[in-house]
């Protein structure tokens, strides 16, 4: 879906989330205001995808056994 | 409420039950509960989902005399968390001993703030560039 809107002018998605664009920066920079929901987390795509990427590579079933000091699993190397 | 079974230090959460993460953590949607559990390794605690078996980080106390002072809360991520202020907030880093055979890496991109009296908890995303994302926490235990 793509949607034309003028500054000041916003969007709503579901009945909690509404976005309105408040300032486009010489022509190329859109800067807009957010509103949604405390459970409703707003990021940046390239950080947040770069925080999933890492969490999935910190996190493993073997985590408590790491703790435990029984697991050899130390796997480099296995980035995402 | 589930009660999770654990056993803590002093410096770790205190409470037996589930922390609830309304917002999820990156990677894991569908994890939003999450117990403790110290096996008395240090200052090393096991955050471990409820719902999905596969999300379990380890982690660990912010430590201010490496890392400075804690990140702070906006309004939005205090009212996540049910809390008034940043004192009510306990500081958490997620450990990566899984992606380097010398060190165990920490995300100080991403910190776990947690709340022991509403028991909530999030991972905050910092963008600033200037957090690492494999700070070098300790040597890998040999």
């Amino acid at each position: 879906m793509v949607l034309r809107r003028k500054v000041g002018e916003a969007i709503r998605i579901g009945d909690d989330i509404k976005i309105t664009i408040q300032e486009v920066q010489n022509g190329r920079i859109v800067r807009f205001g957010i509103e949604a929901p405390a459970e409703v987390a707003v990021h940046r795509l390239e950080i947040y995808e770069l925080i999933q990427a890492e969490n999935r590579a910190a996190s493993s079933a073997d985590a408590l056994a790491w703790l435990k000091g029984e697991s050899d699993d130390t796997g480099a190397g296995e980035d995402e | 409420m589930t009660q999770v079974q654990v056993k803590m230090s002093n410096e770790m959460p205190q409470s037996a039950v589930e922390f609830l993460f309304p917002q999820g953590i990156a990677g894991f949607p569908d994890a939003m509960r999450y117990g403790f559990i110290y096996e008395g390794k240090g200052n090393m605690v096991c955050m471990q989902s409820i719902d999905c078996p596969e999300a379990a980080f380890i982690l660990t106390p912010w430590d201010e005399s490496r890392l400075g002072e804690v990140p702070r809360l906006n309004r939005e991520q205090c009212n996540s968390l049910e809390v008034e202020g940043a004192s009510e907030v306990m500081w958490m880093v997620v450990l990566n001993p899984f992606i380097d055979t010398e060190w165990v890496t920490a995300n100080l991109k991403a910190p776990i703030a947690l709340s022991e009296s509403t028991h909530k908890g999030i991972q905050l995303i910092r963008p600033e560039p200037d957090h690492e994302i494999r700070y070098h926490w300790m040597p890998q235990p040999k």
